[in-house]
């Protein structure tokens, strides 16, 4: 299984943890990332904003590179899965957006063919690793602890550029059970985690994290686990800022599906990522020395 | 006060992803499942609907209306009309942003993409640390490339006016 790997900005620049253990887990499950050279920025949310047009060019540019490639492209964000994942669908489906993409992507030497397929990381375990191959490659199961799987927006909606499918949060409730760990149900568990508004009004993205957690405390979870790096960062750090601006306290642990698979795989995280982490998550890794 | 604009509806759902505001019955099911209309008052995507029907032009594109949303889409797939409206959010945003009213942090994530390539950069720090955690050097973005791209559709001159 090979892809050309998509990193995005957010991921390298502030949460070094989660690729760290993408890139730790993949070998260990057949997964080969290819580099993208020269790859830029997915042109999310607020690039969309802007101009509609500048999006689409920016994204088909990504898309081009994994063609030239020839391989499908695998990302490890919500919003890089959103931004490349509906280019890619408007672009093969409408010729005139296409072609007026195209205009602009021969000035850099690049013409979209629509050869490529977008898929995130929670896709790519559950239906190209597939949950037989994770399961054998568990070595220290978590026995019962309960995770709030925190999908984020994008990986199911909009519906139709997932061609109708509501499979993504039904594929991590199973991933997280196949290293042994409970996925709890709670209220709200398909909603934004406000991340999105951080930048532009941080008082909404806080109050709109706090409802998410919320459900989550109340169902009695362990701990958050998160495909997304926003979510993440959110949810996270979200929980200091919550504490200070609006006088809540959950000391929620959050961490990657990637860590989580780690970690059940027989793999330690190093001190640098337990240690990147706002709400320290020495209850989650006592709870693995505890087997 | 405001001057009512005949052409407005028109003239969003004839922008890529406008078409929605066609569509909508005034049912209200996007603000009862929209997050931010839990928090901030006004916040509402069926009135933001209802005043681009009407022809609101300044209240829908000048204020800071278009810039609550989430664009977490969760209206988008339940409205009963297949109405878009996160999508159409976007269409208000370009058209807002036309008019100059675009909010500092896009102004900065816009800029660091046509400088940069990328929305998020690293600080030194962590430049540093990755090389120290054996992740090797930040992969290097054409950013050439990118300010072609951007120069061609005109981004340069929504994100740089007046400065």
């Amino acid at each position: 299984m090979k892809y050309a790997f998509f990193l995005g900005c957010l991921i390298p620049a502030r949460e070094p943890n989660y690729e760290n253990s993408v890139r730790k887990i993949a070998p260990e499950l057949g997964i080969e990332l290819v580099e993208m050279k020269g790859a830029n920025c997915c042109a999310p949310f607020g690039i969309q904003s802007v101009d509609y047009t500048s999006w689409l060019a920016l994204a088909a540019r990504n898309l081009c590179i994994a063609e030239q490639m020839g391989l499908d492209i695998l990302t490890l964000c919500n919003d890089c899965y959103e931004s490349l994942l509906m280019t890619n669908t408007i672009l093969k489906e409408e010729k005139e957006n296409r072609d007026r993409v195209n205009e602009i992507l021969a000035d850099v030497g690049l013409e979209f063919k629509g050869k490529t397929d977008v898929k995130i990381f929670s896709d790519v375990l559950y239906e190209d690793v597939g949950l037989e191959k994770l399961k054998n490659a568990v070595k220290e199961p978590f026995n019962g602890l309960r995770v709030a799987v925190q999908p984020g927006c994008h990986l199911t909606r909009p519906k139709r550029i997932h061609f109708g499918e509501q499979m993504g949060v039904t594929a991590l409730d199973e991933l997280v059970e196949a290293v042994g760990a409970r996925s709890i149900a709670y209220e709200r568990k398909e909603a934004c985690c406000g991340g999105p508004l951080r930048g532009i009004n941080d008082e909404v993205a806080l109050h709109v994290a706090k409802q998410k957690l919320d459900g989550v405390r109340a169902a009695g979870a362990d701990c958050v686990v998160s495909v997304c790096p926003f979510c993440y960062f959110e949810l996270d750090m979200g929980q200091l800022e919550i504490k200070r601006h609006l006088k809540e306290e959950y000391n929620l642990p959050v961490l990657h599906l990637a860590e989580l698979l780690r970690m059940a795989m027989g793999m330690r995280l190093e001190e640098w990522e337990v240690r990147a982490h706002r709400i320290p998550i020495t209850e989650i890794l006592k709870v693995k020395e505890a087997k | 006060m405001s001057l009512l604009d005949a052409h407005l509806m028109r003239e969003i759902a004839n922008t890529p992803r406008g078409r929605g505001v066609l569509a909508c019955i005034q049912c209200g099911r996007c603000t009862s499942s929209c997050l931010v209309a839990r928090v901030v008052e006004e916040h509402n995507p069926r009135k933001l609907m209802e005043m681009i029907i009407l022809g609101l032009r300044s209240d829908v594109l000048l204020g800071r209306l278009p810039w609550h949303c989430l664009s977490c889409f969760t209206c988008l797939d339940r409205c009963p009309q297949g109405g878009d409206v996160g999508e159409a959010m976007f269409a208000i945003r370009n058209l807002a942003v036309r008019e100059g009213n675009i909010p500092d942090g896009i102004v900065g994530q816009a800029r660091s993409l046509f400088e940069t390539g990328r929305v998020v950069t690293p600080s030194r720090m962590a430049l540093v640390n990755r090389e120290k955690y054996g992740l090797g050097k930040e992969a290097v973005v054409d950013v050439k490339a990118v300010q072609k791209i951007l120069r061609k559709t005109s981004f340069d001159k929504l994100i740089y006016r007046g400065s």
